[in-house]
């Protein structure tokens, strides 16, 4: 099914990376969670009252009294998408078309390799960087909450809002893997890999932002995923985070169909 | 035997380009020498038996596999030089076969280290920092590690100095006393009359002749022996025209250029 030397090779181009967004996502969240303390709370709220279009462009809303809620505001709206997302842009367009593009697809091909063996180790390596990701969060979220507020640790909750999460990364990692095998020119799969998630990413601040741009909601799939329903628990609230698991199996499946069929002048 | 089978291929690219209604095989224990000027489709043929292309008319197979569906079969037993060679430049070359080692879940250390040694290659810099000469030893020695059965070798001898080129014709030359089928592509009309059995000749896409490299050669390599007053002469004479000198007597081959050679079949298919 896969490699496990080009597995073990891609994982170790991944790693410096993968520290990289650690590192920011530490950082972003220690001092974030930090943040949460009801004074501070009434500062956010007072900027999203100045500035109400521009918080909520970025995902914050204002009210949130949980920490959860919190977090969902103030994380789960632009850094925890952000960050992974820039992981899945780069690294997708590493993994087939920058391969092609050089010419040093050759030597993988050029082995009793078949295609669909190469073509599913390049996506396992991909998606193992967005679920160590994902992991990473989730323990960190863990550590940093059970050492500062115990009492409002509520596991079952974030691993809830996780899940959706990892699944909102498997479509953009969809995107980017599938723009990957289509094009046989780097800079190409990068612009659309990096285009068209980003697109949808400007859609959703927008539907965000006003009133008016509400009707854009409809033009991204980060609709989907909506950490305030997943959170409040409501009926049907994963209804979405299933399309996206779904959408994201049918781009991997595109994609690896597109590789083993393409003609590559190596 | 046939072991490398092309059958009316056709690869149009527009504009002339591409390759048309191309046959030829090539036989177990056979050295195939495929010459042709750059453009002419020598790598478009390859990539179609490589696996990388999938042909739109006309077949091509390797020991009776077809090359684009059954390519890893027939990797197993192949290597290749790649006519542009692109490795990942992110290793060392040390680094690099150890991968190619893996990846292709071989492991023939001895032979790795006698062509390192034959080619004086040390593998241990990183590749990007390599020159092109040291770039194509890495890929003789990575084409070559496995003991393939197959051989496919585009422009292999490119980048490399008269010493190496001569150590590589060596190399094919034990190859196939082992037995082993090789394809050599090559712009060079002395390369391959020097290693080859039978010639296919291709220009604009199109195969122009095969034949013996031996009766290529009657037909496109004249000699001329000349006398001259005094043996010094004759020596000095030899010594300047690259020929040889037996007392006043000087023998002199010509050779001609591959662009010659096309005339003389494009003048031969007008008359």
């Amino acid at each position: 099914m896969i490699n496990g030397t080009l597995y073990r090779r891609e994982m170790k181009k991944s790693i410096n990376m993968l520290l990289f967004f650690m590192a920011v996502l530490t950082m972003y969240m220690v001092i974030i969670i930090g943040f949460y303390d009801p004074k501070m709370m009434k500062m956010l709220d007072g900027f999203y009252a100045m500035m109400p279009g521009l918080m909520a462009a970025v995902g914050m809303k204002a009210g949130s009294t949980t920490l959860l809620g919190f977090m969902v505001s103030y994380l789960y709206g632009a850094v925890l998408i952000i960050f992974p997302m820039i992981y899945s842009i780069l690294r997708a367009n590493d993994l087939i078309a920058k391969y092609v593009d050089s010419g040093s697809m050759a030597v993988l091909l050029a082995a009793p390799v078949k295609r669909r063996t190469i073509v599913i180790t390049q996506l396992s390596a991909l998606l193992s960087g967005v679920c160590l990701l994902m992991l990473y969060t989730t323990v960190l979220e863990l550590i940093v909450i059970g050492y500062k507020y115990p009492q409002e640790l509520l596991v079952a909750d974030l691993l809830r809002l996780n899940l959706g999460l990892l699944f909102l990364h498997f479509l953009i990692a969809g995107i980017c893997f599938l723009s990957s095998c289509i094009f046989s020119q780097s800079n190409y799969s990068l612009a659309f890999g990096a285009g068209i998630p980003t697109l949808m990413y400007i859609f959703q601040m927008l539907a965000n932002a006003g009133k008016k741009a509400k009707m854009f909601k409809y033009f991204t799939f980060f609709t989907l995923f909506d950490p305030d329903s997943i959170v409040a628990k409501e009926a049907g609230a994963f209804i979405g985070p299933i399309i996206l698991f779904i959408g994201a199996i049918a781009l991997y499946l595109l994609g690896g169909i597109i590789y083993c069929k393409k003609d590559m002048s190596l | 035997m046939r072991v490398i089978e092309i059958k009316n291929l056709t690869r149009d690219y527009g504009e002339g380009k591409g390759i048309f209604n191309v046959s030829f095989q090539v036989n177990k224990g056979e050295v195939f020498g495929f010459l042709g000027p750059n453009g002419a489709g020598k790598t478009t043929a390859i990539r179609h038996l490589m696996g990388f292309i999938q042909s739109k008319s006309g077949t091509c197979t390797i020991c009776g596999l077809d090359c684009w569906k059954e390519s890893a079969k027939i990797q197993k037993n192949l290597g290749y030089i790649s006519g542009e060679i692109h490795f990942f430049d992110d290793m060392t070359g040390t680094e690099f076969l150890n991968f190619v080692s893996k990846y292709r879940g071989i492991s023939n250390a001895q032979k790795q280290k006698d062509l390192l040694n034959r080619f004086e290659l040390d593998p241990k810099g990183k590749i990007k920092k390599m020159s092109k000469g040291m770039k194509q030893k890495l890929g003789i020695v990575t084409a070559f590690m496995h003991d393939p059965e197959i051989l496919i070798l585009d422009e292999p001898s490119s980048g490399l100095d008269p010493l190496m080129q001569n150590r590589f014709v060596e190399l094919i030359d034990e190859e196939k006393t082992k037995g082993k089928t090789v394809l050599l592509s090559s712009h060079i009309f002395e390369e391959v009359e020097r290693t080859c059995d039978r010639i296919g000749i291709i220009r604009n896409g199109k195969l122009v002749t095969v034949d013996s490299a031996e009766t290529l050669r009657q037909r496109h390599v004249r000699t001329y022996h000349l006398t001259l007053s005094t043996p010094e002469e004759a020596a000095s004479f030899a010594k300047d025209f690259d020929g040889v000198a037996s007392g006043v007597n000087v023998t002199i081959t010509s050779k001609q250029k591959l662009e010659s050679i096309f005339m003389d079949y494009y003048e031969g298919g007008q008359a």
